[in-house]
C-alpha cells in the first residue's frame, strides 16, 4: 500500500488528477482547493525525495512500464538517481515558489491547477524514455507555462508571453518533425531502442532529423541570440513564475538534452559551441543591464549555456563520469541561487539595480543576497565552485585551452554585473528597500542554507574532509550568530579562536610553509590584535575577520591545488566584504573584486594546465610539469602578481588599502598581501627552482616588473596627500622589491625575498597601525591637516620614526639588511640595470617617508589638535611588539636570516655564510650587530656631548607661536599650507611618469566590454517576429555547422 | 504517371509548412501569425501521416484478410496515425492559448500588431 503510494509514476498521476480536480473543488470551497494544492505538492516532493534518498543509498533505479507492455512497444519511464535528483530539486522549487504566487492563486483555482501540471510536465520530461512522449511532456510544460505567463495581465507581460509562445511553439514543432523522421528511419520512438540502431540514422534525412531534434531542445534552453523572448518573460512576469521558468522548465529542457545527447554524438562540438557562445554573449550583454530581473535573466541564460557546454565537452572528451559533479553541481547551484534571487527580486520589488541602495540597513536581506550572489559567481563553498573547478580541470586536461579561457572570461563578466548590483546594495541610503512580509524570506533562506549544505556534501564526495576545509566559512557563520555581543568580547572570541585553531596547524608546518606560518599567522595575530582598540559593535566586521584569518590557516594547510584555491577564494571574498565596510570604499570594491577574481581565475587556469599535464592536483606535483611549465608558471605568477599589486595591475590597490577601515588596512597591507608572495614563492619553488621545465624568460620579465613596480609605487606615494594612500602606494613599491627578489631564483634572492617580506610585514603593519591611531584621533587622513603631533602622540611618533627608518634602508635598522641582500642578489645574478632602478626607487621612497614624518609630526600643530591624546593603548600594544621585533632583528639579523635560510634549504647552492655576527656573500659582508653599535656610537656620542654642553648654555624652549620658530601663518587656508603639494617641484619633473596610464588602460578594457555587450544586444529588438526568425535561422545555422551543406 | 497518395500528402504538408512560416514571419497582425502557426501545424501533421503510409497497404488490423506472417509488408504503419491524433490535440490547445493571448493583448493595447509588443528589449 505504502509502496504503491510512493511509486514514481504517481508524480504524473497525482499532479494530473489534482490538477483537474482543483477547479471543480474550488467551486464548492476555495479553502479545500488550496489544501488540495499544497497537499499534492507535498506529496510530489515526498515521493521524489524519498526515492532520491533510496537511490543514493544504492537502491536500483525504477523502470516504469505503462499499459503492461514492454518497451519499445509502449511508453516507458525511468527513474534513476539523476532523475530523482532533478525532480526533487524542481519539486522543491515549485513548492517554495508557490508561496510567492499566493496573491495570484487567490480566487483562481485554474492557476493552481496549471502550476501543478507544470511541475508534472517537468517531471515527465525528466523521466520519460520515449521521444514522442517527451514531445507530449514538453508541450504540457509549455502549455502550463503559457498559462502562468498570463497570470499578471500587464501589457508588457502579455506581450512577452506571446513572444515566448511563438518561439517555443516553433521549437516544439521542430522537435516533433525530428522525432517523426527518426521514427521513419529507426522504426522506434524509444530512445534506448534508437541507440541500438544508430547506424540507421544516416543520409540527408538522418541529418535533418537530428538537426530538427537538437534545435527543438536547444531553443528551449534559450541560446544566444534566439532567446530574446525568454529574457522578456524573465523581466515582466511575476517573480515566482520567472523563477519556475528559469530553474524548473530549463531543468526539464536540459534533462531532455542530456537524454538525446547520445543520439547526437557527431553534434557535440556544435552543442558545445552553442553553449559557450551563449555563456559568453549573455554575460557581455548582462554588463549593460540595469534592470534586476532582466539581468538575472541574462545570468540564467548564461548559466544554462555553461551547463550545455560542460555536458557536451565532457561527452566529447569521454569523461562522462564527471557529468554528475560538473553538470550536477552547476545545475543545483543555479537552481538554488537563481530561484532564490528571483524570489528576492520579487520580494524587494525594486526594478533597477541602483534602486537597491540602502539594503545594508536590512542585514538579513543583505546576507541572503550576498550568499546567493556568491554562489552564483562560483565562490566557495557553494556547489558552483566545485563544479567550475572540475570543469576547468577537465577542459585543461582535454587540451581545450580556448574553452578554459572562455569559461573564465564569462565567469568574470558575470561576477562584474552581479557584484555591481551588490555594490549598490552595500551603499547606504535614507530609504532602504522594504519587504512587506518577512515570512516570504523563509524559502530564500532555506535555499541559501541548501546551497551551503550541497557545497559541504560535494566537498565530502570529492574525498575532502569537508568539516576541515569549510572551517573558515563555518567560523564566519558562528561569529555572525554571535554578532549581537559587545564589540570587544567579539574581538577576544575571534582572536582566541584563531590562536587555538592556528597553533596546531602552525606547529606541523615546515620549510616555506613554516616561514609563512610565522608571517601570516603570527604576524596576522599580532596585527589583528589592534582590533581590540575599538569598543563599538562593528556589525559584520568580526565574522568576516574570523573568516579571513581562518582562511589564512587553510591556505597554509593546503596540500592540493584545490584546497589552496578554496582558501584563496575565501580569502578574496572575505577581504572584499571587509573592505566594503570602509566608509569611502564603495567605489573601489568592484575594482578590487574584479582584479581579485581575475587573479583567482588565472591561478585556477594555471593549476588546470598543470593538472592537464600531470593528472595530479598535489601542489608538490607542480614540479613534474614539463612541457607546459612556461604556461603554468606564467599564469600562476600573473595571478599572484595581480594580488601583489605589480605595476599596471595595481589599480585596485590604492583604493582598497586606503579606504578599508584603518585597523583592517594594516592587516590587508601587511598580512593579506603576503598571501600573494606565498603563492609566488610556492609557484617559484615547484616550477622555477625545482621544476622540470625552464621558465627563465618569465622570471626575467617578472624581475623587471618588480623593480618597475618599486619605482612607480614610490613615485606615486610621493604625491599623495592622503596618509593611507601614501602607505598604500608605499606597500606597492615595497612589494615590488619582493617580486624582483623572488624572480632572481637564487639562494640570495630568496633569502632577501623572505627577509623583505618579514620586514615589510613588520614596518608596514607598524605604520598602518600608527596611522590608524592618527586617523582615530584627528579624524582626517589628509597630512596637511595634521602637524606637530609629536608631543601629543609621542608613542605613535616613535612608531612612525622606527617604521620609516626600517623601510628606508639606511643603517642601522632591518631595512638596511633588505637592501644589502637584494643588491647582492641582483649583482650576483648580473641584473645591474635592475639594481640601479631599485636603488633609485629607494631614494624616492626616502622622500615620501621624510614627508610622512615631517608633515604629520613636526612643524606647526593645528589649534584644533591642541588637546589630542595618544592613540588608544590597545592600538599601541601591537605596535610595541612590532618595534621590539624590528629592533631585535636589527641587532641580531641572524635571528631572522637563519630561519629563512633553513626554510628554503636544499633548493639552492649556498651563497651565504655566517662568520660570527657577520653575513658573508660573494660580494662582501654585513655585520648587523656591528652596524648598530657603530650607529649607536655615532648618535650617542654627539648626544652626550650636547647634553654635557647644554649645562653651560642658556637654553630657551620655543613655543608654538614664537615668531622665530614659526615659519608659517597657522591661520591660512589648508591649500596655502607649505605641506600641501609638498613635492610639487618633483611633480613637474616626473609628471609624465604619473599619468594614470594603467587606469586609462583598464578603463578602456571596461568600456570595450560594455561596447561588446551593446553590440551583441542590438539583436534583441523586442519584436516577436524577429525572434521567430532567429529560431528559424538557428535551424539553418546548426544545419550548416554540422555539415549539411557539404 | 503513378503518384502515390503519400507523396501528395507529403508535398502538400511541406508546402503548408512553408506557407505557414512565411505567414508567421511576414504578417504583423497577431491573428494572422496564429493562422500561420496553424498552417505549420497542419503541414507537420500531414507529413507525419505520410511517413507511416504504405502505398497500396491495408488497414493495420490483423484478421483473416491479413496474413500474420506478411503483415509487416502489407499494412499501413498505425503508429504515426495514432501519434498525429495526439499532435492535433496539442496543436489545438496551443492555438487556443495563442488566441486567448491575442484577445488579452487586444483588450489592453487596442492593437493586434506584433510591432506594438516591444515593451521589453535589449
Amino acid at each position: 500500500m505504502v509502496e504503491g503510494l510512493l511509486a514514481p509514476i504517481n508524480l504524473v498521476i497525482a499532479a494530473l488528477g489534482a490538477g483537474f480536480l482543483l477547479p471543480l473543488i474550488a467551486r464548492r470551497s476555495e479553502g479545500s482547493a488550496h489544501a488540495l494544492f499544497w497537499v499534492t505538492q507535498l506529496y510530489l516532493l515526498l515521493i521524489s525525495g524519498i526515492w532520491l534518498l533510496r537511490l543514493m543509498n544504492g537502491a536500483p533505479a525504477v523502470e516504469i512500464i505503462t499499459a503492461g507492455i514492454q518497451p519499445p512497444f509502449a511508453i516507458n519511464l525511468y527513474f534513476g538517481l539523476f532523475e530523482a535528483f532533478v525532480v526533487t530539486a524542481v519539486n522543491l522549487s515549485a513548492i517554495l515558489g508557490g508561496w510567492y504566487l499566493l496573491n495570484y492563486f487567490r480566487g483562481r483555482a485554474s492557476a493552481m491547477s496549471v502550476y501543478l501540471i507544470l511541475a508534472m510536465g517537468i517531471s515527465g520530461m525528466v523521466m520519460t524514455r520515449d521521444l514522442f512522449n517527451l514531445f507530449i511532456f514538453i508541450e504540457i510544460t509549455a502549455l502550463a507555462t503559457y498559462g502562468l505567463l498570463a497570470l499578471d495581465k500587464s501589457p508588457a507581460s502579455l506581450a512577452a508571453g506571446f513572444k515566448y509562445i511563438i518561439a517555443t511553439s516553433l521549437a516544439s514543432t521542430f522537435f516533433l518533425l525530428g522525432t517523426m523522421l527518426l521514427y521513419y528511419l529507426t522504426g522506434t520512438l524509444n530512445i534506448d531502442d534508437m541507440l541500438l540502431h544508430l547506424d540507421r540514422i544516416t543520409g540527408p534525412i538522418g541529418l535533418a532529423a537530428s538537426v530538427l531534434l537538437l534545435v527543438g531542445v536547444i531553443i528551449e534552453l534559450k541560446p544566444y541570440p534566439a532567446n530574446g523572448w525568454g529574457l522578456d518573460v524573465y523581466e515582466t512576469v511575476p517573480a515566482g513564475v520567472a523563477a519556475m521558468i528559469s530553474v524548473g522548465v530549463s531543468a526539464g529542457a536540459f534533462f531532455a538534452l542530456y537524454k538525446i545527447v547520445p543520439l547526437l554524438a557527431d553534434f557535440l562540438p556544435v552543442v558545445a559551441a552553442v553553449g559557450g557562445a551563449t555563456f559568453l554573449a549573455s554575460n557581455f550583454i548582462g554588463l549593460r543591464q540595469r534592470n534586476v530581473r532582466r539581468m538575472l535573466g541574462y545570468s540564467s541564460v548564461a548559466q544554462i549555456g555553461l551547463m550545455t557546454l560542460a555536458l557536451a565537452v565532457l561527452n566529447m572528451l569521454d569523461k562522462a563520469e564527471y557529468v554528475s559533479l560538473v553538470v550536477g553541481g552547476l545545475f543545483i547551484n543555479h537552481l538554488l541561487a537563481k530561484a532564490g534571487l528571483f524570489w528576492l527580486a520579487g520580494a524587494v520589488d525594486r526594478p533597477g539595480t541602483e534602486d537597491w541602495v540602502g539594503l545594508r540597513r536590512k542585514p538579513l536581506l543583505l546576507v541572503l543576497l550576498g550568499v546567493l550572489l556568491a554562489a552564483l559567481a562560483g565562490f566557495p563553498p557553494f556547489p558552483g565552485f566545485w563544479a567550475k573547478w572540475e570543469l576547468i580541470m577537465q577542459l585543461s586536461a582535454g587540451d581545450l585551452p580556448f574553452w578554459v579561457f572562455a569559461v573564465l572570461l564569462g565567469s568574470l563578466l558575470e561576477a562584474a554585473y552581479l557584484y555591481r548590483w551588490f555594490g549598490f546594495a552595500l551603499r547606504d541610503a535614507e530609504q532602504p528597500p522594504q519587504v512587506e512580509k518577512v515570512g516570504r524570506l523563509i524559502p530564500i533562506g532555506l535555499f541559501a542554507l541548501s546551497l551551503l549544505a550541497c557545497g559541504h556534501l560535494i566537498a565530502n564526495w570529492l574525498g575532502l574532509d569537508a568539516a576541515r576545509v569549510l572551517v573558515p566559512v563555518y567560523m564566519g557563520i558562528l561569529l555572525y550568530a554571535l554578532d549581537g555581543m559587545p564589540g570587544r568580547l567579539k574581538a577576544i572570541v575571534v582572536l582566541a579562536a584563531f590562536a587555538a585553531y592556528a597553533y596546531p596547524v602552525a606547529m606541523g608546518l615546515e620549510g616555506l610553509h613554516w616561514l609563512f606560518g610565522l608571517i601570516l599567522l603570527l604576524g596576522g595575530g599580532v596585527i589583528a590584535f589592534a582590533v581590540l582598540h575599538r569598543s563599538d559593535a562593528r556589525k559584520g566586521f568580526y565574522p568576516l575577520l574570523g573568516m579571513l584569518l581562518f582562511s589564512l590557516v587553510s591556505l597554509l594547510d593546503a596540500s592540493t591545488s584545490l584546497q589552496f584555491f578554496f582558501a584563496w577564494e575565501i580569502l578574496t571574498l572575505s577581504s572584499y566584504l571587509m573592505i566594503s565596510l570602509g566608509r569611502g570604499a564603495k567605489k573601489h570594491i568592484l575594482t578590487f573584486l574584479m582584479f581579485s577574481l581575475g587573479s583567482a581565475f588565472l591561478i585556477m587556469a594555471g593549476f588546470g594546465f598543470a593538472y592537464g599535464e600531470t593528472g595530479s592536483i598535489l601542489l608538490s606535483d607542480l614540479s613534474n610539469v614539463q612541457t607546459s611549465a612556461t604556461l603554468v608558471y606564467t599564469l600562476l605568477i600573473l595571478g599572484f602578481l595581480i594580488k601583489a599589486g605589480a605595476a599596471g595591475l595595481h589599480i585596485w590597490l590604492p583604493g582598497a588599502y586606503s579606504e578599508a577601515e584603518d585597523d583592517f588596512s594594516a592587516l590587508l597591507a601587511a598580512v593579506v598581501g603576503k598571501a600573494a608572495i606565498f603563492g609566488m614563492l610556492l609557484a617559484g619553488l615547484h616550477l622555477a627552482v625545482n621544476g622540470a621545465g625552464a621558465v627563465d624568460q618569465v622570471n626575467y620579465v617578472v624581475g623587471w616588473l618588480g623593480v618597475i613596480t618599486a619605482f612607480v609605487g614610490a613615485l606615486m606615494a610621493l604625491f599623495q596627500e592622503d596618509v593611507k594612500k601614501l602607505l598604500a602606494y608605499s606597500s606597492m613599491g615595497q612589494v615590488g622589491y619582493i617580486i624582483t627578489a623572488i624572480a632572481i631564483s637564487s639562494q640570495l634572492g630568496w633569502v632577501s625575498a623572505g627577509y623583505l617580506t618579514v620586514n615589510h610585514l613588520l614596518f608596514k603593519g607598524l605604520l598602518f597601525l600608527a596611522v590608524a591611531g592618527l586617523v582615530f584621533r584627528t579624524g582626517t587622513r589628509l597630512m596637511y591637516k595634521m602637524g606637530g603631533l609629536d608631543k601629543n602622540m609621542p608613542m605613535t611618533f616613535i612608531s612612525v620614526l622606527i617604521g620609516i627608518i626600517a623601510i628606508s634602508g639606511v643603517p642601522p635598522l632591518t631595512g638596511f639588511g633588505s637592501k644589502w641582500l637584494l643588491l647582492n642578489a641582483l649583482f650576483d645574478k648580473g641584473w645591474y640595470w635592475q639594481a640601479g632602478l631599485a636603488f633609485f626607487a629607494s631614494a624616492v621612497a626616502f622622500l615620501y617617508l621624510f614627508r610622512l614624518i615631517h608633515t604629520v609630526f613636526l612643524g606647526q600643530r593645528k589649534t584644533a589638535h591642541k588637546d589630542l591624546r595618544e592613540a588608544p593603548w590597545l592600538l599601541l600594544v601591537p605596535q610595541i611588539l612590532l618595534i621590539v621585533a624590528i629592533m631585535a632583528f636589527s641587532v641580531w639579523p641572524k635571528l631572522l636570516i637563519d630561519p629563512i635560510t633553513t626554510a628554503i634549504a636544499g633548493n639552492f647552492p649556498e651563497a651565504l655564510i655566517w662568520e660570527g655576527t657577520a653575513l658573508k656573500s660573494r660580494l662582501g659582508y654585513w655585520d648587523g650587530f656591528m652596524v648598530i653599535n657603530i650607529v649607536a656610537g655615532v648618535f650617542l656620542v654627539p648626544l652626550l656631548i650636547l647634553l654635557f654642553l647644554s649645562r653651560f648654555m642658556r637654553i630657551q624652549k620655543v613655543k608654538q607661536f614664537n615668531i622665530v620658530f614659526a615659519a608659517e601663518r597657522p591661520a591660512t587656508p589648508e591649500t596655502s599650507h607649505y605641506a600641501y603639494n609638498f613635492y610639487s617641484f618633483y611633480e613637474k619633473a616626473f609628471g609624465s611618469f604619473l599619468k594614470p596610464r594603467a587606469t586609462a588602460f583598464w578603463d578602456g578594457v571596461s568600456e570595450w566590454s560594455n561596447t561588446i555587450g551593446s553590440t551583441l544586444r542590438v539583436l534583441y529588438t523586442g519584436n516577436g517576429q524577429t525572434y521567430a526568425l532567429y529560431v528559424l535561422f538557428y535551424v539553418v545555422m546548426i544545419y550548416i555547422a554540422v555539415g549539411g551543406m557539404g | 504517371m503513378d503518384l502515390p497518395v503519400s507523396t501528395i500528402t507529403l508535398s502538400t504538408g511541406l508546402i503548408l509548412l512553408l506557407i505557414g512560416m512565411w505567414g508567421m514571419l511576414s504578417q504583423k497582425n497577431i491573428i494572422r501569425m496564429i493562422i500561420g502557426f496553424s498552417l505549420i501545424d497542419t503541414g507537420v501533421h500531414m507529413i507525419m501521416v505520410s511517413i507511416g503510409y504504405l502505398s497500396g497497404g491495408t488497414a493495420p488490423i490483423i484478421n483473416e484478410a491479413v496474413d500474420r506472417a506478411t503483415a509487416l509488408q502489407n499494412v499501413v504503419d498505425p503508429v504515426p496515425s495514432a501519434l498525429v491524433l495526439t499532435a492535433i490535440v496539442i496543436g489545438l490547445g496551443i492555438t487556443a492559448v495563442m488566441l486567448a493571448f491575442a484577445v488579452q493583448i487586444h483588450d489592453k493595447k487596442k492593437s493586434l500588431s506584433i510591432e506594438d509588443c516591444t515593451e521589453s528589449k535589449w
